[in-house]
This record gives structure tokens, sequence and C-alpha cells, in this order.
């Protein structure tokens, strides 16, 4: 499938709710509400004509007034790689695709714990990567402030 | 005494109904020498067998992708030889490219030949690291100083070409830093005759070894769907018999003009994974091989500007490290400075999957398994 088709198998089943985005690396990239994540997830997964098997990656981008996060799906049937894309209030809450990728749960863990947002229904909601005793917030939001943490001046 | 068992036949079995059990925690880790760097794992146990593992992780988190938000694309190049420090190479080149892909950069052609020849060669030596420490884990100490040996060859090579043995900072952003020195040449091409029969000598040691067969086949089954469910990638995928590899599939660089075969195991055992990594070891070099003979002369660097700019825009590109999937997710807002960056690790898909596979194991497996998985922890916390 071309990367218009790739799209419009989406349109057609989410019409009127997909946004493409330009992401140099994959076939499609597109944004959907917030809302549509998991039922996305499950369409791209669960239909034969796509069944994105592999979740690449997550990324979560802080744009301090909102975040971003980005799935990267892959298909080892079609060899197709799409991007999801969806944006959420800071502290806001998303649905957990764990119950579809169990590989997303380590990645949710990592995002909830540098991000500050949460997963709702993840099976297992511990931090991983900070010290147990962490209390300095969370790292990874722009306007994060550490004791030995200089941010360089923009050029 | 009369009614005391005559011999070990005559005691009767007596069974854990009987005795009554409990299951109890055992840690192991973070400084267990098996756990290859600092990985922490509690072990439900009932008895010598694993009910349940949960690995801890953590101990080497440096915020990596943190510290990139603060520097420039270029002062970023050296913290990509720290996310997997034995095969930094590829981190590297999966930095670079993933740059130069945002940014439109065509990267001459001698520098991609002299990117995939470090790359192999690192390929070999990181394969190396994990063979030498498996089988030590599993009792095996003349492989480690077999492995070592040649090791020792690829580095002197490395070090010849960048000055460093470990953290080369040796690509930039369209092509190297440097070009070849005069002898690398020939003594690459030396390196690779002389590697082709030491592959064969640790097989000998190894393969059909009847204490190394009993340790690993069979032992930690990992089911296709499982592996894809936990996106584990790279030889443990392989091994399970799927037969992907990006390098292939997907070609980078110019890996598209060498002939390499990709290899898979059927059983998805220990010893399969086992195989399928001293297999690519023979490919890698045989990329090598291909590689060198046909290496052009010309430019080892695009011009790039002084201050470095990539256009705003995003980019996921990946490469084939020698754990798996290695990927960059680049956000540019057009400055110097990346706006986010994030690194996607083969490790951390591949450690996840652990508890999954050593359940209904014993602690001895628990290692060989472990050992198999070729985790390496500064990869997983980056």
């Amino acid at each position: 499938m071309t990367k218009e088709q790739l799209l419009q198998t989406f349109q057609n089943k989410f019409p009127e709710k997909i946004e493409e985005f330009a992401l140099v690396g994959v076939d499609a990239a597109f944004k959907v509400d917030k809302d549509l994540i998991i039922k996305i997830c499950y369409f791209a997964k669960e239909t034969p004509e796509l069944s994105f098997d592999l979740l690449a990656c997550m990324t979560c981008i802080d744009y301090v007034e909102r975040l971003e996060l980005v799935y990267n799906l892959f298909s080892f049937k079609h060899r197709y790689k799409v991007a999801i894309k969806t944006s959420l209030p800071r502290d806001g809450e998303l649905e957990s695709v764990t119950p579809i990728w169990k590989a997303a749960n380590w990645h949710e863990r990592e995002i909830a714990e540098l991000f500050g947002m949460t997963f709702k229904n993840h099976p297992d909601p511990r931090p991983i990567l900070l010290p147990e005793d962490w209390e300095g917030g969370f790292p990874m939001r722009r306007d994060w402030e550490g004791k030995d943490f200089v941010r360089l001046p923009k050029k | 005494m009369s009614d005391y068992p005559k011999n070990s036949h005559d005691i009767p079995l007596i069974t854990t109904e009987q005795v009554g059990s409990e299951e109890f925690i055992v840690n192991m880790g973070p400084q267990h020498p098996s756990t290859h760097g600092v990985c922490r794992l509690l072990l439900k146990m009932d008895g010598e067998v694993i009910v349940d593992a949960v690995p801890i992780v953590g101990y080497l988190h440096r915020a990596l992708e943190k510290i990139a938000e603060n520097r420039t694309y270029l002062q970023f190049i050296p913290y990509t030889d720290r996310i997997d420090y034995v095969t930094a190479m590829i981190c590297n080149h999966g930095f670079c490219m993933a740059v130069e892909k945002l940014a439109g950069i065509q990267v001459p052609e001698r520098a991609e030949y002299i990117r995939v020849i470090m790359d192999e060669l690192n390929r070999i030596a990181s394969h190396l690291i994990w063979l030498g420490t498996f089988a030590l884990d599993l009792g095996a100490i003349t492989p480690f100083l077999y492995c070592f040996r040649e090791r020792e060859k690829i580095l002197d090579l490395f070090e010849m070409t960048c000055g460093q043995r470990m953290t080369f900072n040796y690509m930039r952003v369209g092509g190297v830093s440097r070009d070849l020195p005069e002898q690398f040449l020939p003594l690459a091409k030396e390196f690779v005759e002389y590697f082709k029969p030491r592959v064969d000598e640790y097989e000998y040691l190894l393969t059909q070894n009847p204490i190394f067969l009993g340790r690993t086949k069979g032992v930690g089954i990992l089911p296709q769907n499982t592996a894809i469910d936990y996106s584990v990638t790279g030889p443990n995928l392989r091994a399970t018999g799927l037969k992907w590899d990006i390098r292939k599939e997907e070609p980078y660089s110019i890996y598209n003009r060498f002939e390499f075969e990709i290899p898979t195991g059927e059983n998805s055992d220990t010893w399969d994974r086992y195989l399928v990594r001293i297999q690519e070891m023979r490919q890698a070099n045989r990329i090598v091989e291909q590689a060198l003979s046909s290496i052009p002369e010309g430019e080892i660097k695009a011009k790039t500007p002084a201050v470095f700019k990539p256009p705003a825009g995003e980019a996921y590109m990946r490469i084939e490290s020698s754990r798996g999937e290695m990927g960059f997710y680049i956000v540019s807002e057009g400055n110097t400075i990346p706006y986010r960056l994030k690194l996607r690790t083969a490790s951390f898909s591949n450690l996840a999957v652990l508890p999954e596979i050593v359940r209904g194991w014993k602690i001895a497996d628990l290692v060989a398994i472990f050992a198999s998985l070729d985790v390496i922890m500064p990869d997983v916390d980056r």
C-alpha cells in the first residue's frame, strides 16, 4: 500500500479525525484525537490488511502547554511503517496500549515517570528508571529545574 | 537403626505436599557477575524453580535524552558512544544517519564504505564479548580467552583509525571524522582471513559439547508471537525463525551492495540464539571482506556548515545494531540543538521479555537464558 492508501484505510474507519503530519523515515504519519488512540491501535493491529504487530517505539515530546505521544508501528507481514501521534494536556490521562502490545508496558512506565502523565488501566504502574527515593519531579519536562542542571542559552 | 534405609533406592520420595513448602523471594544483583552490568532481578522461587522474575533497572540511567536537549548535534555524538559502549560505532552511525536524513545530506561513497566496515567489525567485536561471557557463565573459561584474543585485534584496528578502543566518537554528520590510515586496509584484510577459521574453533569448543548442549538445548524457549508482542528484535527474534534484518529488508547506508545471509533459528531456545550469533559473525566477516575489496577513493565527509542547523521537522530512523533495532526519534526546531531526542534501544525491549521465558526454569538456567539474550545495561537504562 502506498502512503495515500494507508491513510485512506484509517480514514475509512475513522472519518474526519485523521490529520497528516511530516515524519521522515516512515510510510505514513498522522495525528488523532487522544480518546481514539486505543481504538485506532486495536484497528491497526487486528485488521488483516494492516496487522501492525510490532510497537517499535513510543516517544513523548513536551511542548510545555501540551504533551505529544508518538507510536511507531511496524508490520512484519506487509512491511509498513506508520507513526500515530496524539496530544494531551501535561497532567492528562491516556488509555494504556499494553493490552495490545506488551512492549508498551515498559515504554509507558518510562513516559509516565519522566513526563508526569498517567496511563489508565496500566497493569504495572511502577516507576522504572529513576531512583526509588526520587523526589525531583519529572525530569524530562522542558521547564524542569535540577540542582546541577544548567540549560544552554537558545541560539 | 534397623529400620534405617540401606541405600538411597529405599528412601521413599517425599513430595512437596507432604513436607509443605512456601514461595520465597531471592534478590539477584545488581552486582551479580552474570547480570552483565547492574541489573537487579527479584526472583520468586518455589524451591529451586523460578515462579516469577521482576527485572529492576535504572542503575545506569544517565538521562542521555535530557543531555541531548542541551547539546548541539555534534556535541552529542560522543554521548551516543555511551548508549551501548560495546557497539559504539553502530550507535554513532545510527545517530548520524538520522540527522542526515532529517537534513537531507548525501554521504560520500567512501565514507559509507568506511562506516559499513566499522559497523561490521564492531558487530563481530560485540558478538565476541557476548560469546566469551556467555560461555564463561556456563562454566567454560577457554572460549572467553579466545574471544578476547580476536577482539583485541579488532580494537587495534579501531585504535589505529580513531585513537580509541571503546568509545570512538568517529562518525560525523555527513561522513566520518578522519580517513583510514595507510596500514588499515592490509591489516584489516589480514584480520578477515585470520578470523575465518577462528569461528570454527569456537564452534569446535562449544556447539556439540555435551555439557554445553545440556545447558542450552531446549532451555528458555521464546515463542515467536511473544517475541513480537514484546518488540524483541535482532538475533533473539531471528532465533525464533523470523527472517528479519533491517540491513537486508530496509537497506540503509550501502548494505544493498553486499551479499550476506540472514541466519535464523528453529526452536528459539538458548542454543539457537547462540547459533544465530555464531553465524552472524561469519556473515559480518563476509561483509567486511567485500567492503574492503571494493572501497573507492574519494571524499570522506560531505560539506556541512560550521554551525549545523537541520531544518525544522521530525525523523525516526532505525538501524540494525548487534542487539536489534536501534531507533533515533529526532524533533528539530531548526536550532543547533535538538528539541527532543528519543533513543529506542534494543536491550530495553529484549530485557522486558525475560520474565516470560524464565518461569519454570532454575536459577542456573536463568543465568544461561539471561546471557543468551545479550542484554547490555547501559543500553537499557540510557
